[in-house]
């Protein structure tokens, strides 16, 4: 068991006496970790991160760093630091001033600010810029500059508040990998605050998802993605098809579902189910099948594969990949995607309106509780 | 950490919360009471409590004849400023040269108060620029008096106070989309009816904020009516003045006083409402200093 | 731009009413600097250029006396003024304390009421409680009314500011007390400025207040020139005028160009 940087426990906050920003949530971080906490809007993430800040004090329950609860301790006083969402950088103040700020409040001494200064501004990459002021930065820059004074001080933890909101598509993807750079180099804990599940699933060790105060499943990225533990993370992680139904057959592994939308469907069975109990399915569109032809005898010799037949209503194409929506012959409209790697050559193209089959394998599911 | 911040917030505010208390709050409060009160034979106010200057107010002919007159000046002021002020703000607002035109606007208000009171004593007295040029064109042969009316009166009312009403109405004009116009006038409509449908309602606030800026203080005057006014030209501050002053009846310049500390307060709340606290005086120039100074800062 | 110049139309009649109004605007003034040289003693007609009049006032105690009282109130008002509404406005932004609402009232409406308002409110609470009218007086009253627009420049400032700047310095490590003297402090300094000439501006001009709360002794230039307009008017009013707006050209140019000086 690796050791534990940051411990919630029981931790409740509640604002203006009534809204629950933040519902008895536990949760335990490992030491030099990449943890993310993702959800959307308003479901609590910043808060859980402003109470390890030490901006906000829990409610309820405790707060523990390096084994030692710190619920009591002052912002200025923890060995925490923050990014924040705007950067939040000190607009009278210099690069080098901006990041040489903790130090200076510690009274350390000139020549050691100095020198750690140097070392951040060339970890970052920001040499040229130090007697810059912030408003002389592009977005980029001051994002280094924020990371760059928030790691100074080598806190024990780095919380990052949706760092890379500000920044367009291009410059986020950057970042991220750069983000992930420094973690390997600083190898300190990372938390990081986003609502952007594409920017949690690629950079994250450990996540959280979250949603209404409540953290509702932690795990790897592959964990939660494959597995996702109920119908809101499947849901707010990548787009889905879900398909309720009561389980008719069990045979083996896989369970026969019998569903309104598309009649009986064969499903990997992911946990025990039984028979004549309600239950979701959800298939992930990029593991779903589309062809002109029928699939060829060697897969429909599988018993465990669910065949429609369908039309194409729409049909997005996104270069890489084109996006369609099927209407299967019961009127169920089921989203597929279609990887394109020989497009303009033999791939056989498929249009609005084109007369599709649709399929998958049972195994390419998931099952989720009702 | 939350604490010590609002306890903080409390004790820095406390010099100022204290100041404006006892030495604004305090003798507005002084007023009402004394408006209630007795006078003394060498002024302050006394007991028993008397409503005797409210119904004096109310029953003297003298009194409603200079209060009508205050009103009509002041609301005659008012919509000439206003006339006057709409075009030069659009102009300046849709000008190359607006920073130009504007300190144009800002120096004369910068300009001493009774330095530019006495300007116009210069010109309209019977020695003055007028009566001489028309001398000097034999329109007249001997001096006639142009002070001491009402009409002198809004003169340089309107000479004094219209900078207070160019300047908000430049700064929602300026921050009007000009394109909607382009809008309106794609949509078929004619420029007038653009400049009328369009531009005006929606500088409204601009609007109330200059008319709540000239209305009130103009309804307050008490340097202008006193310098150019004489006794035709005289308003409710000359009587204030006059009865705290010369005749030491403290409750009845309270009680009239009374009438400034209403329209005040509503002034204050058709103020509030459309948001634009600002633009009163000189705050305009220190405005764009302050906004140039946060570019470059941040 | 050139594009909404079509949309504007040509603008004449807005041109001839900007031309006229500053003609209006500028009259007056020219009047009283062109009469400022002239020999003459009384009227408009010019009789001669000279000087005289610059050297009677030069010579003249009494407008050195008001003078001296009048740069004298400016200083001091100004500078309680400013750090009193400076702590004020920090502290408002700081929190919401329970008086906040009470506070705000208090600061918009001395912007509000006209001055004769306060300035008799002030002469009858000052004479009620027994306190000399004199310079102290007209000290206190233009604290009182420069307060409320110091506190609205500075809060105009902070609110530019993101309130997660704050937080950022705590979480750096910084105290109340390093937040207010490293961070605060320096990033409203142009606002700082800004509200000290603004209060200095008002307190050279007030008439009316100053007029009912001064006493005997403390006599300031405005209420100079009212005695000059009102009793006797000798051209050394024209001259002193002049020098007034001579200064008011100054500073105006001043306040636009000093900036540079003391941010570069």
């Amino acid at each position: 068991m690796a050791e534990i940087s940051i411990e919630l426990r029981n931790v409740t906050k509640i604002f203006d006496g009534d809204f629950v920003a933040v519902n008895n949530v536990n949760l335990s971080i490992e030491k030099g970790e990449f943890f993310s906490l993702l959800g959307p809007s308003g479901c609590g993430k910043t808060t859980i991160l402003r109470m390890i800040s030490g901006l906000e004090e829990p409610t309820k329950g405790e707060v523990i760093l390096n084994g030692r609860v710190i619920n009591d301790l002052p912002p200025n006083k923890r060995e925490v630091n923050t990014v924040f969402q705007n950067y939040a950088l000190f607009p009278h103040l210099t690069v080098f001033e901006n990041i040489a700020f903790s130090l200076r409040i510690k009274r350390k001494s000139e020549a050691e600010i100095k020198k750690k200064v140097m070392d951040m501004i060339d970890l970052m990459r920001l040499n040229g810029h130090e007697n810059k002021k912030p408003s002389q930065l592009s977005g980029g820059q001051k994002q280094r500059v924020a990371i760059a004074r928030a790691l100074v001080n080598e806190p024990s933890v780095l919380l990052l508040d949706e760092p890379l909101a500000a920044l367009d598509a291009k410059l986020r993807q950057h970042m991220l990998i750069e983000l992930d750079n420094i973690h390997d180099e600083v190898g300190i804990t990372f938390i990081y605050v986003t609502h952007d599940q594409s920017e949690a699933l690629s950079i994250s060790d450990h996540l959280a998802v979250m949603n209404e105060g409540k953290i509702i499943q932690v795990g790897t990225p592959v964990q939660v993605y494959e597995s996702p533990a109920n119908l809101f993370v499947a849901n707010f992680i990548g787009e889905t098809n879900f398909i309720q139904g009561i389980v008719e057959k069990v045979e083996g592994n896989y369970i026969l579902l019998k569903t309104e939308k598309l009649g009986e469907i064969w499903c990997y069975r992911d946990f025990e189910v039984k028979i004549g109990e309600k239950i979701n399915v959800s298939i992930r569109p990029e593991k779903l099948k589309i062809t002109i032809e029928k699939p060829s005898e060697e897969v429909l010799k599988n018993s465990f594969v669910n065949v429609f037949k369908g039309i194409v209503s729409e049909r997005i194409y996104l270069g890489t990949h084109s996006n369609y929506i099927v209407s299967i012959d019961q009127g169920y409209q089921m989203k597929v995607y279609r990887q394109h790697i020989r497009y303009l050559l033999d791939e056989n193209i498929i249009d609005w309106n084109d007369e599709v089959y649709v399929w998958w394998f049972a195994d390419d599911s998931y099952l989720i509780k009702d | 950490m939350e604490r010590t911040k609002r306890f903080l917030g409390f004790v820095l505010s406390f010099p100022g919360i204290i100041w404006l208390t006892l030495f604004f709050l305090l003798p507005t409060t002084i007023i009402v009471v004394y408006s209630f009160m007795t006078p003394g034979p060498y002024g302050g106010a006394y007991l028993p409590f008397t409503l005797k200057y409210y119904k004096m107010m109310i029953t003297n002919q003298g009194f409603w004849i200079l209060f009508m007159r205050t009103v009509v000046i002041s609301v005659i002021s008012t919509g000439i400023c206003l006339a006057l002020a709409l075009p030069v703000a659009y102009y300046i607002a849709t000008s190359k040269y607006k920073n130009f035109l504007l300190s144009l606007v800002i120096i004369p208000f910068w300009t001493n108060f009774l330095v530019r009171i006495f300007g116009w004593l210069v010109i309209l007295g019977n020695n003055g620029l007028i009566n001489r040029v028309l001398m000097y064109l034999h329109i007249i042969d001997k001096p006639v008096s142009l002070m001491y009316n009402q009409w002198s009166v809004i003169l340089v009312i309107v000479y004094m106070y219209l900078p207070y009403m160019i300047l908000p109405l430049y700064s929602s004009i300026e921050k009007f989309d000009f394109h909607l116009l382009e809008a309106a006038m794609d949509l078929g409509a004619s420029r007038t009816k653009t400049i009328f449908s369009v531009l005006l309602p929606s500088i409204k606030g601009g609007i109330s904020a200059g008319i709540v800026l000239v209305l009130i203080p103009v309804l307050g005057s008490y340097a202008i009516p006193d310098l150019v006014g004489g006794k035709d030209g005289a308003m409710l501050g000359n009587l204030i003045a006059r009865q705290l002053t010369t005749a030491r009846n403290w409750p009845l310049s309270s009680a009239i006083s009374m009438i400034f500390l209403l329209i005040s307060t509503v002034g204050l709340l058709v103020y509030l409402k459309f948001g634009e606290v600002r633009n009163r005086r000189n705050r305009v120039i220190y405005e764009d200093y302050i906004k140039e100074e946060t570019n470059k800062i941040g | 731009m050139d594009k909404e110049f079509n949309v504007l139309g040509k603008r004449r009649f807005s041109f001839i009413m900007t031309l006229l109004i500053m003609i209006f605007f500028y009259l007056p003034i020219a009047m009283l600097i062109a009469l400022s040289f002239n020999s003459a003693r009384q009227g408009v007609i010019w009789t001669g250029f000279t000087l005289k009049w610059y050297s009677v006032l030069f010579r003249d105690d009494e407008i050195w006396r008001a003078f001296l009282n009048t740069v004298i109130i400016a200083l001091t008002s100004s500078t309680v003024a400013t750090a009193i509404g400076v702590l004020s406005a920090i502290g408002i932004y700081w929190h919401n304390f329970r008086l906040k609402r009470y506070f705000q009232a208090l600061i918009y409406t001395p912007l509000i009421v006209p001055d004769i308002l306060m300035g008799v409110s002030m002469l009858m609470f000052f004479v009620s409680l027994r306190i000399q009218l004199g310079l102290f007086t007209i000290f206190i009253a233009h604290v009182t009314f420069s307060i409320s627009y110091v506190i609205l420049i500075v809060i105009a400032r902070l609110e530019d500011f993101d309130y997660s700047i704050i937080e950022a310095a705590q979480d750096l490590g910084a105290s109340w007390y390093q937040i207010f003297f490293k961070i605060i402090i320096p990033m409203i300094k142009p606002a700082i400025i800004a509200s000290f000439l603004l209060s200095i501006t008002l307190s050279i001009d007030d008439f009316v207040i100053t007029f009912f709360v001064a006493g005997p002794g403390s006599t300031t230039l405005p209420l100079q020139i009212y005695s000059m307009i009102k009793f006797g008017v000798s051209p050394e009013i024209n001259a002193l005028s002049t020098l007034l707006i001579g200064a008011t050209f100054i500073i105006s140019i001043f306040g636009l160009r000093f900036r540079k000086l003391i941010f570069s």
